[in-house]
């Protein structure tokens, strides 16, 4: 009798834990932990955590651990982090040289299998999108945004003083001209280039507006023969339009001595009526309450070979490491990320555009400056990366140098080309 | 009559044995850290040097000495010993000289509020050089800045490049912001050993009328020597591994202008992907220490 019972019981116990463990497959799924790691940026803790709380709905045995790091140092950090042991298993990168050389040195998961089933981000995002972290055909990574740079001008200094946005590269001179007539000591676009790569971001799209988008490619990718790369008089032209800027009193004396983040104070404490600013500037002027500003995009140049209708694209995103011991639950967190709903909640929270901007038109939050950015941006025929991101680390590092030297005063446009088609040889040879 | 001096002999061996055990076990946990953290690593830095690689490379190609011909054609590099240099030797003038009169002036030409003077000047010591850079990029900002305040508050002209802007004056500045942190380390230093001088030195020379600089010259000068070679040496090592103040700073521009080994190197392996050729200066500026450590060394016995 007892023996018996006891037989049933067990058996009892058994159906019970199996009836459980059918309603329950949490019970029974492993917990994980998934490492993040990225830039940071105003908002995007919120933004990460809301996303990391919306995800345990669908995955509630997953918990998110994200760290951020100045921008910078996260260059550095990554690389450390995803050669050694205990690497991240979810990381930013920007799409272009960056990101493809991780995949080359195989830290990067290829994620073509997961992120092509069903449902997963591959079959959800444009392939115009996923082509921006694809390389030799394998997706490495999901774009969860792009940011841009457009010029910012303060509406009412504007209004005040009968001035309007230029539509050419002399308009934008005299615009500095006139505003240094209203007053001298006013700086009428802050240049803060203490760390190099905000000049940079002029001569990316200069070279462009100069010599056309097309003309530049071949260079480069460091393709073009010995005798071509980087000759084309373009070049030169393009950092002499710097110098017009400067000699235009468009910029303060000291550019190379000022931060970034000094010049962008100066404009939003409204000490100087416009600057050339990223995208992401638009939080960071809203987050410190001031919101009197329209933008516009950089115009074209006399006789350039582009018609001003492209613009200066970073796509940037997630990528996985090689390492990572949970391949599934990170791509399913990228899916997450990356759908319609938390793009709206970044774009709302960060004011970026989303790789997935199709619930945009629901924001109600949203700035009349970034409605006006994601239909800008959505209407450019042409678009490109930035030099630092695309060129080769060591012909970027003669670009950014010789930027620094020109604004000195202590290079001219000629000796920065010859300087730059020098470290473009060395490359290119060393890659042969 | 033999057995004894054997049984002695074995007596007092038997705790040279047990010492020698100890001090084994007492410097393993420290051989066995340096091992790991610095002999290792300087092993492989010397053996990467010859090889081509960047830090996420799977593959290390051989590059023979390749890297150190390249480090002595690269005017760069050159700029950045250089630089070194300007460093050290401005250090040890700016540095110990200061250190030496402000502790001599505390020692015995300020009979109160020695301390509160000490302290203030000591203080930029325990702030961290990224804390100091940042403290100094506001003051030297060239549009809000409070020096350039001053300077055209009195009818001067700033630097128009800005003072960490301009090529010419920046590694100087640098220099400068250098001295306000560490003088007081020496001044602290050199203190302490100006506090161990017996006074009755003083007093035996004031009665042959010794004082002031000449007592300074004669009596404290020499009593120190020790102290001041070791205040150098400090300074010039310091010099050469310099590194965090600078990157904080000026991250080695404006276009190299501020650049140091320690921020070449780092430029090159994280930023620029050539860890073999970092390894390569790392090995030069390691080889510059071997060589002032042995000063160090050599001054100190002497000493």
């Amino acid at each position: 009798m007892h023996r018996s019972l006891t037989r049933g019981g067990a058996v009892a116990a058994l159906g019970v834990a199996l009836t459980l463990g059918a309603a329950l497959p949490a019970v029974a799924q492993e917990e994980v932990t998934l490492r993040m790691w990225g830039l940071v940026n105003p908002n995007y803790p919120e933004f990460i955590e809301q996303a990391a709380e919306a995800f345990k709905a669908t995955h509630p045995n997953v918990t998110i651990q994200f760290e951020e790091t100045p921008n910078e140092a996260f260059k550095t950090a990554i690389q450390v982090a995803l050669v050694g042991s205990d690497p991240p298993d979810v990381f930013f990168n920007w799409a272009g040289e960056d990101s493809a050389r991780l995949v080359r040195d195989g830290l990067v998961l290829d994620l073509t299998d997961l992120a092509m089933a069903e449902g997963q981000f591959g079959t959800t995002l444009s392939d115009a999108w996923l082509s921006t972290l694809t390389v030799d055909g394998r997706i490495y990574g999901a774009p969860t945004d792009a940011v841009t740079k457009y010029f910012y001008y303060n509406t009412r200094f504007f209004d005040e003083h009968g001035l309007t946005p230029p539509t050419s590269f002399g308009g934008l001179l005299q615009l500095c001209r006139d505003i240094r007539a209203i007053d001298p000591e006013i700086v009428p676009l802050p240049l803060g280039n203490s760390e190099r790569w905000k000049l940079n971001h002029y001569i990316t799209i200069l070279n462009e507006r100069v010599m056309g988008n097309d003309a530049l490619r071949a260079d480069y990718a460091l393709t073009a023969s010995d005798d071509q790369l980087f000759t084309d008089p373009g070049y030169v032209t393009a950092w002499g339009k710097v110098l017009e800027l400067q000699q235009a009193g468009c910029f303060q004396d000291a550019p190379n001595a000022t931060s970034p983040e000094v010049s962008r104070t100066m404009f939003s404490s409204e000490v100087s009526p416009m600057i050339f600013c990223g995208s992401w500037c638009m939080s960071i002027f809203d987050g410190e309450g001031f919101t009197d500003y329209a933008l516009f995009r950089f115009p074209p140049v006399e006789d350039g070979a582009s018609d001003g209708n492209s613009n200066m694209v970073v796509p940037q995103g997630l990528q996985v490491s090689a390492k990572t011991a949970h391949p599934e639950e990170a791509v399913a967190w990228l899916t997450h990320l990356t759908s319609p709903e938390m793009a709206k909640l970044f774009a709302q929270l960060r004011g970026a555009l989303p790789s997935d901007p199709s619930l945009l038109g629901e924001l109600t939050e949203a700035t009349p400056q970034f409605l006006w950015t994601a239909n800008d941006m959505a209407s450019l025929a042409t678009q490109y990366n930035v030099i630092d991101v695309e060129l080769e680390a060591s012909v970027a590092n003669a670009y950014l140098d010789s930027g620094v030297e020109i604004l000195n005063g202590t290079m001219t446009p000629e000796q920065a080309m010859e300087s730059i088609r020098a470290a473009a040889l060395a490359a290119k040879a060393a890659q042969n | 009559m033999t057995a004894a001096p054997a049984r002695l002999a074995a007596v007092s061996a038997r705790p040279q044995v047990g010492a020698r055990g100890s001090a084994l076990i007492l410097l393993a946990p420290a051989l066995g850290l340096c091992t790991i953290f610095i002999f290792i690593p300087a092993v492989l830095a010397i053996a990467g040097s010859f090889f081509t690689f960047g830090i996420t490379s799977r593959v290390w190609e051989p590059a023979g000495l390749s890297n150190y011909a390249r480090a002595f054609a690269d005017p760069v590099f050159w700029i950045a010993l250089r630089n070194n240099l300007i460093i050290v030797l401005g250090s040890i003038v700016l540095q110990v000289g200061f250190g030496t009169i402000l502790a001599a002036i505390l020692d015995r030409g300020l009979p109160r509020y020695a301390t509160v003077f000490r302290t203030v000047i000591f203080a930029p010591m325990v702030v961290s050089a990224v804390a100091v850079a940042l403290i100094w990029q506001v003051i030297l900002d060239p549009n809000v800045g409070a020096l350039n305040a001053i300077i055209k508050a009195v009818g001067l002209t700033p630097p128009t490049l800005g003072w960490l802007g301009d090529p010419a004056i920046s590694i100087w500045v640098i220099l400068m912001i250098a001295c306000w942190q560490y003088t007081g380390f020496m001044m602290v230093l050199i203190l302490a050993g100006l506090q161990g001088i017996p006074k009755e030195l003083y007093e035996a020379a004031s009665l042959d009328g010794a004082r002031g600089l000449t007592a300074f010259r004669h009596i404290t000068l020499p009593s120190i020597r020790n102290v001041l070679i070791v205040a150098v040496l400090i300074t010039t090592i310091g010099g050469f591994k310099v590194f965090d103040l600078i990157y904080a700073t000026t991250q080695g521009g404006p276009a190299n202008a501020t650049q140091v080994l320690g921020t070449y190197i780092y430029l090159q392996a994280f930023n620029l992907g050539n860890m073999g050729y970092a390894n390569a200066i790392s090995v030069i500026l390691l080889g510059i220490a071997v060589v002032l450590g042995w000063v160090q060394l050599r001054v100190s016995r002497r000493a």
